[in-house]
């Protein structure tokens, strides 16, 4: 059976190699380009769009063409077999492929801290209501057990004393994506998990079963979310606090606008990060041959890797990163120490579906 | 102004039948290296200019197909799209999003622009009532409806977003939601929606229609509408924005996961094209609505509110369930007439069509659009089969409970309809404007004929029958074209009753009935 899946693999793969070339041949500047296809979280496909990326990946005989889709979608829904590359954000997703797939290796080239995007006169609120705090470090702290504790109790924004800036009837709840699709709504996910667990990262069903109903309210109450970090975060740039009072995100995203100096992050935008918070790795399984040397390019490339940086990811080298936040004076995180883990991939899948099904 | 009206309402049902046959619809190219092809909801209609320069400065020929909003969500979600569009373009993704299945089906989603769905008012009706320059709240404006201060359009829920969020959006409000909505508060919000819902006197399965129906009747005072549609307006309105929220559009461009990889570089390019900051702009000044791109400055028409976006349900079952609840509890109830050609020419499939087609309404067609086009509870149904000589009417009422009985008794009469004889177009349709409308409803005639007017009295008689009804006896006539029915005489027809005209020459009368039903 899987010798047989292998041959189909193969035929697919020599498809599109053909197709790669007869395309890579009408490129008038790359004449030998070779295709490669992968399936991205979609906070990457900026990345992937810059046509310096594009660039450096020509240089190499490479063209890179990205579909992008959600972490878990990539796990289970997304057709495999058409792409060189997935690039999951996240590692208990790539590990999944891993397995799969029966790949070997994986490429970790850069990873991006979950933080909060929120807004001047709601931080101040969130202040007010002892969510949000000075870490000390030069940034703010969302406390996550004090989060959870606002959530059980059904606060609206309008019952927070003293609130005339935002009195809307809303609950306070932060935005996040859709947890079935989208992977920075799972990252979410773990890192409240871990709170709601005791501090400690679930590992048993009976964990599981015991947390849901806590957590359900945290990604439910807030009515129909966004199948990906993308989306949200256009509304959060484009419609403000009356759409998006807080929402949940990739450091990454906020911080590719602010080093770009492209005034999409207005003066009275705030990152804040949450306490405890999870890491996005992102980490790309190679599924074919040259989705291999899409990894090592990135990986190792240092063009790349600053490009990366560029983007708001932090890489594996952290001077480029570390330059960029020092000439932008954006307000990154520096030695953020409560870094908690994901559970693995089939566990935090369990605590997906355990809450889904409690669907109001 | 009104023949523009009943042209531009055939045109989707051409496209879409060219959808299904592969053809050459209306002069757009049909497939290509360099064809995208996207279904999208009427609503983007209004920048099919735009999309012509996408031609030239970003390489993509985009080839539209219109359809309605749920329907385009089965369509989808059912895996009937895949194949035919490469990409979908509706105003909103978030119902489809609910359906079982759904997810796999779509690849990138691209947000392009954004209008809420919001009040516009007469500005002498917006002060008369204190709402320009205050802040109001949808509550405000559900008791000032139940009061009977003011009257509105809105497009029907089942088939139009801009009447779905407004129906999600009042919801949520009056039920004073602080979190999505659920079930039970569907069920105990619905006597305050149907104070909200009492004032509404214009329906219209699409925006479009809703407004052009809107600018041509005095008598109503406003609309709720998107927005961008408010703002487009030729005699300005006040708009009114609640302060306790508004749903929005954000028009995803969404690839689907069936299109081949050339067709996904094309879509590629396209929603570049359409988020650079020139194109962004021409959206904003060509069509009032907001950019989605940052740094864009926007239009003072905007204003400076802020606007709270109102949660959404993120459970198919609880947006069925509001959907049919307005629809069989909440509305204004309507008053069908439906005019039926049974002449010797509809002998034998045309007369099997129309029997299914008014079968499909009694519940049989068990689809969601299905179940949202049928006889709805409260429905004044009432038909005017006729031949040489207009035949009796026959009256149904669907109760407000269990509606079984009744519809079984259409179903009956609709399979128990035959072809014979002539064709009495005129005396007939007059049959049913001679009827008078039952108050506290919404009254609208259907015309379905397949042949041209054999016996009795003339179009033009009918015209000067009509011009001297008084104006509460007046109401839009639906015309379906079929077989070879006058397509000039019938446009003449939905011209002079403001209705509009439906093409079920290369569909079925299934379909143009469903689609009918979104404007009754």
């Amino acid at each position: 059976m899987k010798r047989r899946v292998g041959i189909i693999l193969a035929v697919i793969l020599a498809a599109v190699a053909v197709a790669a070339i007869v395309l890579g041949n009408r490129e008038p500047d790359q004449p030998q380009a070779t295709v490669v296809r992968g399936v991205i979280g979609s906070e990457k496909k900026p990345f992937f769009d810059d046509p310096r990326v594009k660039a450096a990946f020509a240089r190499q005989g490479l063209r890179v063409e990205v579909d992008t889709a959600g972490s878990r979608q990539i796990v289970t829904d997304v057709d495999l077999s058409r792409y060189a590359f997935a690039f999951p954000s996240s590692v208990p997703a790539a590990e999944q492929i891993k397995n799969d797939r029966g790949a070997t290796t994986t490429y970790s080239p850069f990873y991006s801290p979950m933080a909060v995007a929120t807004f001047e006169p709601i931080a101040g609120l969130l202040v007010k209501a002892g969510l949000l705090r000075d870490s000390g470090k030069g940034y703010q702290i969302l406390d996550i057990k004090k989060y959870l504790d606002i959530v059980s109790k059904g606060t609206r924004w309008d019952q927070i004393p003293g609130n005339s800036e935002y009195p809307a009837r809303k609950r306070v709840l932060l935005t996040t994506t859709d947890i079935r699709t989208s992977n920075s709504a799972a990252m979410y996910l773990s890192a409240i998990g871990y709170v709601a667990n005791g501090d400690d990262v679930p590992t048993s069903d009976a964990q599981i079963s015991k947390i849901a109903p806590v957590l359900a309210p945290a990604v439910l109450d807030q009515g129909f979310a966004e199948s990906s970090s993308e989306a949200s975060f256009d509304d959060y740039l484009a419609l403000g606090a009356g759409k998006t009072p807080m929402l949940v995100v990739y450091e990454a995203q906020y911080l590719a606008h602010v080093f770009a100096g492209d005034g999409a992050i207005k003066p009275d935008m705030r990152l804040v990060y949450p306490s405890p918070t999870v890491l996005s790795k992102h980490t790309l399984v190679p599924l074919a041959e040259p989705g291999n040397r899409v990894g090592e390019l990135l990986t190792k490339d240092p063009e790349l890797q600053a490009l990366a940086a560029a983007y708001g990811f932090r890489t594996t080298d952290p001077k480029a990163f570390d330059d960029l936040v020092a000439k932008t004076k954006a307000p990154a995180a520096s030695g953020l120490v409560d870094v908690v883990e994901p559970p693995t991939y089939e566990r935090l899948d369990r605590l997906i579906t355990t809450i889904d099904s409690a669907r109001p | 102004m009104r023949r523009s009206l009943a042209a531009a309402l055939l045109v989707p049902v051409l496209l879409l039948a060219g959808c299904g046959s592969g053809g050459d619809p209306g002069g757009q190219p049909a497939d290509g290296p360099d064809v995208l092809r996207v279904l999208a909801g009427s609503e983007i209609k209004d920048l099919e200019p735009l999309l012509r320069r996408a031609e030239a400065e970003a390489g993509v020929k985009v080839r539209l197909t219109y359809t309605g909003t749920l329907d385009g969500a089965e369509q989808v979600a059912g895996g009937r799209a895949d194949g035919n569009v490469d990409a979908t373009w509706f105003s909103s993704n978030r119902y489809l999003s609910l359906i079982d299945g759904a997810a796999s089906r779509l690849a990138t989603q691209t947000k392009i622009m954004v209008s809420p769905v919001v009040l516009g008012l007469k500005p002498a009706k917006a002060s008369e009532l204190g709402w320009d320059g205050k802040q109001v709240t949808w509550a405000d404006i559900a008791q000032a409806a139940k009061d009977g201060r003011f009257s509105f359009g809105m497009t029907n829920p089942a088939s139009s977003n801009s009447g779905f969020s407004a129906l999600v959006g009042v919801a949520a409000a009056l039920a004073d939601a602080a979190g999505a909505l659920t079930a039970e508060q569907v069920e105990s919000v619905t006597p305050r929606l149907k104070d909200f819902f009492s004032a509404q006197r214009l329906t219209a399965g699409s925006s479009g229609w809703l407004a052009d129906a809107y600018a041509r009747d005095q008598r109503v005072d406003g609309m709720v509408n998107y927005e961008s549609v408010l703002l487009g307006m030729r005699d300005p309105l006040t708009l009114v924005y609640p302060g306790d929220g508004v749903v929005s559009a954000d028009y995803p461009l969404t690839l689907l996961a069936s299109a081949p990889d050339a067709k996904k570089s094309l879509y590629d390019k396209l929603a570049a094209w359409l988020r650079t900051p020139a194109v962004q702009k021409d959206i904003m000044t060509g069509t009032h609505r907001r950019p989605i791109v940052p740094g864009i400055t926007p239009d003072s028409r905007f204003g400076d509110h802020q606007l709270i976006e109102l949660p959404f349900p993120n459970r198919r079952s609880t947006a069925d369930e509001l959907i049919s609840t307005y629809l069989n509890r909440v509305r204004v109830p309507a008053e069908a007439r439906f005019v039926l050609d049974t002449s010797g020419s509809m002998t034998g499939d045309r007369i099997a069509g129309l029997r299914q087609a008014l079968t499909a309404l009694t519940g049989a067609d068990t689809s969601a659009s299905g179940a949202f086009t049928r006889f709805s509870n409260r429905e004044t149904v009432t038909m005017f089969p006729f031949n040489d000589t207009p035949g009796r009417p026959i009256p149904f009422t669907v109760p407000e409970r269990d509606p079984a009985s009744v519809l079984a008794d259409i179903k009956r009469f609709a399979q128990g309809l035959d072809a014979a004889g002539g064709t009495a177009i005129y005396d007939s349709l007059r049959a049913a404007y001679d009827l008078p409308p039952t108050p506290g409803h919404y009254t609208s005639v259907v015309l379905m004929t397949d042949g041209e007017n054999t016996d009795g009295s003339d179009y033009a008689a009918f015209e000067s029958y009509y011009r001297a009804l008084p104006q509460d006896r007046r109401a839009p006539a639906f015309v379906v074209l079929f077989g070879e029915s006058d397509v000039e005489e019938m446009r003449q027809v939905a011209e002079l009753t403001g209705g509009a005209l439906f093409d079920a020459r290369s569909t079925s009368l299934s379909s143009a009935f469903k689609e009918i039903r979104g404007y009754q």
